[in-house]
């Protein structure tokens, strides 16, 4: 589709090439040229029938004058109107009569603008008085066409300064992401920090200088660290505003966003236990809990317990059990970050966190904590946040449920993981039936092409067979029918027939033979297969 | 202060120098990557730009190329929107200012 608009593009861009090299060799038009021309556009502007031919010379003398008229007139109009610019693309016209006007969709609208200027000029001549009320108002129409030209300008101009102020922004903007990042590297994986006394693996690659982060995108970094009890893995990602591009930044006015870093713990899977837990603020844990697979299916909101500290108004716990809920939020969080006290204070970056042995996607068992990062300047506004990574890793890992809180959510998994399986199972059949159904059409296909290439084999083995029968035929009795049935004709060969002598015919077995093969060599293509059933009459 | 509970519950250090595994980057399918619709747009305001002959359209479109290129994650494939869309933005721009107009603004 693509390489047939190009070409259609082409022919466009060619077209206009016609008409500027047309325009160009407008002196060089022969008169008659002019004057079909005029005689073609008679039907259009009907003036009086006889006078035609005198008008016809008259329009072509009269443009000139005016068009010097209109040179005098440069100085008001620096650049040349529409009007006399379409005077000159007249004459192109009539080359595109010859053209398929169905193959150039743009065309007809075209020859309808050129055409328009050009009637209303071969009126306008006919009375000389016309004309200068025409040139007065030619030069009104130069000063509202150069309004125009400024005017048009003025997008060429805005355009151009939004594409600078576009690749200054990209580069501000990219400094920007990137000193913010790194601000959190410094804060909170360089070292003496937390992650540096946590996880012995710092880094994307292997090695004591590795790379902190990874810059996945102008806004998106990452930071893995690894080596460490209870988990394999942490990977934080940072997905910042698109400071480098200025209009999302503009869209970013309108609905603004956050800069978020989301921590994906992937935990042991030996030292987990059956945890199903989430937390976020109000409304985001409704659509949680909607839209978390695991969470939809095993856990709930859970209301706060009677006598009990619990978490500050504004969030909302999800998860499998109370007692689950209860073990996960411990007094030190409550204290720290989550309390009606602490929220204000040190939870305020805090989105989300999602405590999950149920999670959909390579890594079963997983916490995923999302807080939002505050500017560069105050990083420690979340250090107690990015705490709780550490001491929920320890807490969970070493979390083991009571046997009747374990019963219960073994026969839900259990219930799930058959769900699962019986899920699997149909996929992997449907996918086989396909697979099978698949197969056997190729099988067909390739049998029926198979017979085809049989049957034909064997019918051009049995054409080989009965040449060869043919061809086959004793070299004796060959010879003998020759001398039966040719040799008349074979004397007329002429570099054979002197070998053919009655002398001949009497010669010895094996010379015939040796003379017979020369012949044969000869006489092969002259001869047609007359010889056929004699020789089978004589075999 | 703020970290001490996480080595308070830990007698000892956490860490595991043995368990330590190193990065593996996921693979990302091509079609998981947000769809560039500023190339898209791009696209359809050069095409636009040079079938109806809208200056503004094709130099809107060089804006969203501009804009693409800044967004740009995976080269080979983007490249190829990009490039076809810059193509038509600025095949729309040379028919727009050097296209019949030219031997009038000449003189």
């Amino acid at each position: 589709m693509c390489r047939s608009f190009s070409f259609a593009l082409i022919f466009y861009l060619f077209l206009h090439y016609r008409i500027i090299v047309a325009s160009q060799f407008e002196g060089f038009d022969g008169e008659e040229d002019d004057v079909s021309d005029d005689s073609s556009h008679l039907h259009h502007s009907l003036p009086p029938p006889l006078l035609t031919q005198s008008h016809s010379s008259l329009s072509d003398l009269e443009p000139e004058p005016e068009s010097s008229s209109a040179e005098s007139n440069s100085d008001l109009i620096s650049e040349s109107d529409p009007e006399h610019e379409s005077d000159s693309t007249t004459p192109s016209s009539t080359p595109f009569e010859y053209w398929d006007e169905d193959e150039f969709e743009g065309l007809p609208m075209e020859i309808e603008t050129l055409e328009s200027p050009l009637i209303a000029e071969n009126t306008t001549p006919s009375d000389p008085k016309t004309l200068d009320l025409k040139t007065s108002s030619e030069t009104q129409e130069g000063t509202t066409d150069q309004m125009k030209k400024k005017k048009s300008y003025a997008v060429e101009i805005a355009c151009v300064v939004f594409l600078i102020a576009l690749a200054v922004n990209y580069f501000v903007g990219k400094r920007e992401n990137e000193s913010l990042a790194l601000a959190w590297a410094a804060k909170f994986a360089s070292k003496d920090t937390i992650f540096q006394k946590n996880f012995s693996l710092l880094g994307v690659s292997e090695g004591e200088d590795s790379p902190l982060l990874l810059k996945e995108a102008l806004n998106v970094f990452k930071f893995y660290a690894s080596g460490r009890r209870y988990c394999h893995g942490l990977l934080a990602t940072m997905e910042l505003k698109s400071r480098h591009d200025l209009i999302s930044r503009m869209f970013n006015l309108v609905v603004p966003c956050k800069d978020e870093i989301t921590f994906e713990v992937y935990m042991n899977e030996d030292t987990m236990d059956h945890v199903v837990f989430a937390m976020a603020r109000k409304k985001a844990a409704k659509t949680m809990q909607k839209e978390m697979r695991d969470l939809q299916r095993f856990a709930g909101i859970v209301s706060s317990p009677a006598g009990r500290k619990w978490v500050s108004e504004e969030l909302a716990v999800i998860s499998e059990s109370k007692e689950v809920a209860a073990d996960m939020i411990t007094d030190t969080v409550l204290d720290q970050v989550f309390g009606d006290k602490a929220v204000d204070k040190y939870g305020k970056n805090f989105m989300s966190m999602h405590i999950s042995d149920q999670h959909p996607g390579k890594h079963k068992k997983m916490m995923l904590f999302k807080f939002s990062l505050p500017d560069a300047k105050h990083m420690d506004d979340i250090v107690r946040l990015v705490a709780l990574i550490p001491y929920y890793i320890d807490l969970v890992g070493r979390y083991r449920l009571s046997s009747q809180a374990r019963n219960k959510t073994e026969s839900g998994r259990q219930k799930a993981a058959e769900e699962a399986y019986k899920e699997l199972q149909n996929a992997r059949q449907e996918a086989l039936q396909k697979k099978k159904a698949e197969k056997k059409k190729m099988m067909e296909e390739a049998e029926a092409k198979l017979s085809a290439e049989v049957i034909r084999k064997k019918e051009a083995k049995e054409r080989a067979r009965q040449k060869i029968q043919l061809h086959g035929v004793d070299v004796v009795s060959k010879a003998a029918i020759w001398r039966l049935v040719q040799p008349s004709r074979l004397t007329s060969i002429s570099p054979l027939s002197r070998f053919w002598t009655p002398s001949m015919s009497t010669c010895r077995h094996d010379k015939q033979q040796r003379v017979y093969l020369l012949m044969s060599s000869y006489t092969e293509k002259s001869l047609p297969n007359r010889s056929t059933p004699l020789a089978s009459t004589i075999s | 202060m703020s970290h001490s509970h996480g080595n308070a519950s830990s007698a000892n250090d956490p860490r595991q120098p043995s368990a330590a595994k190193p990065y593996t980057p996921r693979p990302v399918a091509p079609e998981d990557l947000p769809v560039d619709y500023s190339g898209f747009i791009a696209v359809i305001l050069g095409v636009s730009g040079v079938m109806f002959r809208y200056k503004i359209c094709s130099w809107l479109a060089i804006i969203f190329c501009a804009q693409s290129l800044a967004n740009m994650r995976n080269l080979e494939n983007d490249l190829k929107q990009i490039s076809m869309a810059m193509m038509f933005a600025i095949m729309g721009l040379v028919t727009n200012y050097l296209g019949p107009n030219r031997p009038a603004t000449k003189k």
